[in-house]
């Protein structure tokens, strides 16, 4: 037995598993335009505050390098005394600056410290603002410059950072703030532009909806807008005319077919009623002709169901109810061709679709058991409530598929070739309107792998049985 | 043969329109009308059939679909608002399934596709025109000699034996009983009592009157007959037997 699985799948896609999807698609959206706004307005100020840091530590260096050229000058009038009287000057003053000058000994001349601050060397001996180093003292950083003068003269000069930190600090905060604030708008902004082209797109979804449930002639009334999505809509309208169109040739075309092939066979048929004398001969000649309607309806049927695959239209269908009804018609025949019927069906299960159509599968999938089943074959129906969707199982313990034609079982005009050489008569149709009939009604056809026999399985999408089911 | 079934008096002297674009099947058809006693009228449009509708006087309309002026489907309302009471029998190239429940759903009394055998016309149009007269069974008992239907006990009695009949079994009975004296067609029981509008391709209901008739039989009554190809003649009265 071929271990291959043949699963010939119609199912429809329902819309309203798309809800979420939108949702996320909005919050995505805004998300994205909330971070590329503030990754900018982050690189923005970045950049501001470099240049503000860059400009407050340049006037710091400025200011120190003012005190060296004034130092300087006094150095170069009386050296030492001259430094060390303008340096106590400034002491005493209390200018909030770093200051020392010490002797060749290390004792303090003059100055704001009691000692040389421990591991600050000492580079150079001019009055120049460079080399210039950080150092830390007292809980804040300092721009200090220390050197030794010539004669081994420590001389130390510093500035506190403070008024720079604090300036950075404050704009540090403030940053923050507004990077909150332009976070939050981002958000929201992007929210709101995200809904609106959800909004849309989701006119345009929910004319698609409409049209998926059947209503072929919908559109979006109202003016279209001079963008992308008047556009979108535009085309989406051009479309659904084109169908339209097509659909309606389509039905008509088959109409008109049905018309012109069965009204010469109405007049052959007339003809043939009032042959005398020749009954055998004209009884073959009537079942072939109805044989061939059979086989022409079936094809109408089939494309009918393809055209209206997925479409509305569908009304509830009490499907045990109906495969009761067909069985209970089948059930004598199987029964005097010495097969062993046997039905359970679940009553009650609801289903979205066509009674003519439900009972038309339910007929054919019967009538085919019955034809390549034998005596002592079983014949078992099943309707059933199952993961959520209403089964319905005919299995049969006949010769089941020949190998190879699982897979086109259920294409047109597919017959086996033992059929034919036994003289089972048939079109091939019967499974592939089977096919087209599940598909009208989102049903899944699987033909699941048996022992023995072949087992047809359709599973229905479950209407609750107030009508308010998911498919509504 | 089915013509040797008498035709009760109250189904002759009716007029019957016709309305239908092919000649050769109006031919047909009036052929048939005629067989039934009743007077045969021919139009070949929508318009001027249900103009001559309005006219009035009709018991039945026989009406094509694709005719030229439209849809006989369609028309269905404009007849019935033009004050006609005629039963509509719709004869159509569009017999699909679906097709025929659509004309059933949207008024007409019976519906026939084409190809159509003479013989099932006949039958549809006889029972439509007993249906015209046919007085209202408000009695609970139908009794056809000694073969006795009654209808709340849902009991089927032969010779005052009860029969044990399904539910199915009974709902043929009746219809048969309701159309007894006429021919019935396979296509009419599947319609009527299975509620089916397709062509099963097996014969599935002679095996289920097959054996409601086994169970008269061996009760004793020979009330269903079939008839040459088409059906089945309920005539359970002594005499035909």
């Amino acid at each position: 037995m071929s271990s291959r699985r043949c699963r010939a799948r119609a199912e429809v896609s329902r819309s309203s598993d798309e809800r979420p999807l939108k949702a996320r698609a909005t919050w995505r959206l805004a998300a994205v335009m909330a971070a590329a706004v503030a990754a900018l307005a982050m690189l923005a100020m970045g950049l501001q505050y470099r240049l503000v840091e860059t400009r407050l530590m340049q006037a710091q260096r400025a200011l120190l390098t003012a005190d060296l050229d004034g130092f300087a000058a006094l150095y170069d009038q009386r050296r030492i005394i001259a430094l060390r009287e303008a340096i106590a000057l400034r002491a005493a003053s209390g200018g909030g600056e770093m200051l020392l000058l010490m002797d060749r000994q290390g004792g303090v001349l003059a100055g704001t410290l009691k000692g040389w601050p421990e591991g600050l060397a000492r580079q150079g001996e001019g009055f120049t603002v460079d080399p210039a180093q950080e150092i830390a003292r007292g809980g804040s950083r300092w721009l200090a410059v220390a050197r030794e003068l010539p004669g081994g003269f420590p001389l130390l000069l510093g500035r506190s950072l403070q008024p720079v930190d604090d300036t950075l600090a404050a704009l540090r905060r403030g940053m923050l703030g507004l990077l909150a604030a332009v976070l939050v708008a981002a958000a929201g902004t992007g929210w709101l532009a995200a809904r609106w082209v959800m909004g849309r797109i989701g006119r345009v979804n929910a004319l698609a909806d409409r049209v998926a449930a059947g209503d072929l002639s919908a559109r979006l009334p109202g003016p279209r807008a001079p963008d992308e999505f008047g556009l979108l809509e535009t085309h989406v309208h051009a479309m659904l005319d084109r169908i339209e169109n097509l659909n309606r040739a389509t039905h008509h075309l088959s109409d008109t077919i049905a018309h012109e092939l069965r009204t010469p066979l109405n007049r052959m048929v007339q003809r043939l009623s009032r042959l005398e004398g020749q009954e055998e001969e004209v009884g073959a000649l009537k079942a072939e002709m109805r044989q061939a309607i059979r086989m022409f309806d079936a094809l109408l049927d089939i494309s009918r169901a393809e055209a209206d695959q997925g479409g509305g239209g569908l009304l509830p269908v009490d499907l045990s109810g109906v495969a009761a009804e067909v069985w209970e018609l089948y059930e004598p025949l199987a029964e005097d061709k010495g097969l062993l019927p046997q039905a359970q069906v679940a009553p009650g299960l609801m289903v979205l679709g066509d009674r003519t159509l439900i009972a038309q599968v339910v007929a054919n999938l019967l009538d085919n058991a019955i034809k390549y089943c034998g005596p002592g074959d079983s014949l078992t129906l099943t309707v059933v409530a199952e993961g959520g969707r209403n089964l319905l199982r005919l299995a049969d313990s006949g010769p089941g598929l020949p190998a190879g034609l699982r897979e086109e079982a259920f294409d047109r005009f597919t017959r086996a070739d033992r059929d034919r050489a036994r003289g089972i008569k048939g079109h091939g149709l019967g499974l592939a309107l089977v096919r087209a009939i599940a598909a009208r009604h989102g049903a899944r056809l699987t033909l699941p792998e048996v022992a023995r026999g072949l087992t047809v399985e359709l599973a229905f999408p479950a209407l609750a049985e107030d009508g308010a089911g998911s498919a509504g | 043969m089915t013509d040797s079934i008498p035709t009760p008096a109250a189904e002759a002297d009716g007029r019957i329109l016709i309305v239908e674009d092919d000649p050769e099947t109006a031919a047909a058809v009036a052929s048939v009308v005629r067989d039934l006693g009743c007077t045969p009228v021919h139009r070949g449009t929508l318009d001027e059939g249900v103009a001559e509708a309005a006219a009035g006087g009709y018991r039945v309309i026989v009406l094509d679909r694709m005719l030229p002026g439209g849809d006989g489907v369609e028309a269905m309302a404009r007849i019935r608002a033009g004050g006609s009471g005629a039963l509509i029998l719709i004869l159509s190239a569009l017999g699909r399934a679906a097709q025929r429940v659509e004309g059933l759903e949207k008024g007409a009394d019976d519906y026939l596709p084409k190809p159509f055998e003479p013989e099932e016309l006949r039958a549809r149009l006889r029972a439509l025109l007993r249906r015209g007269t046919m007085q209202v069974l408000d009695n609970d008992l139908m009794a056809f000699g000694d073969l006795e239907i009654r209808l709340k006990a849902r009991t089927v009695h032969v010779k005052l034996t009860h029969v044990p009949v399904s539910p199915k079994e009974f709902e043929l009975i009746t219809y048969f009983a309701r159309h007894s004296g006429q021919l019935v067609t396979r296509m009419q029981l599947l319609e009527n009592v299975w509620n089916l509008h397709f062509d099963p391709g097996t014969n599935v209901v002679d095996v289920h009157v097959g054996r409601l008739r086994r169970k008269l039989e061996e009760a004793g009554s020979h009330a269903i007959q079939t008839a040459r190809g088409e059906g089945y003649v309920f005539a359970p009265l002594p005499g035909a037997g």
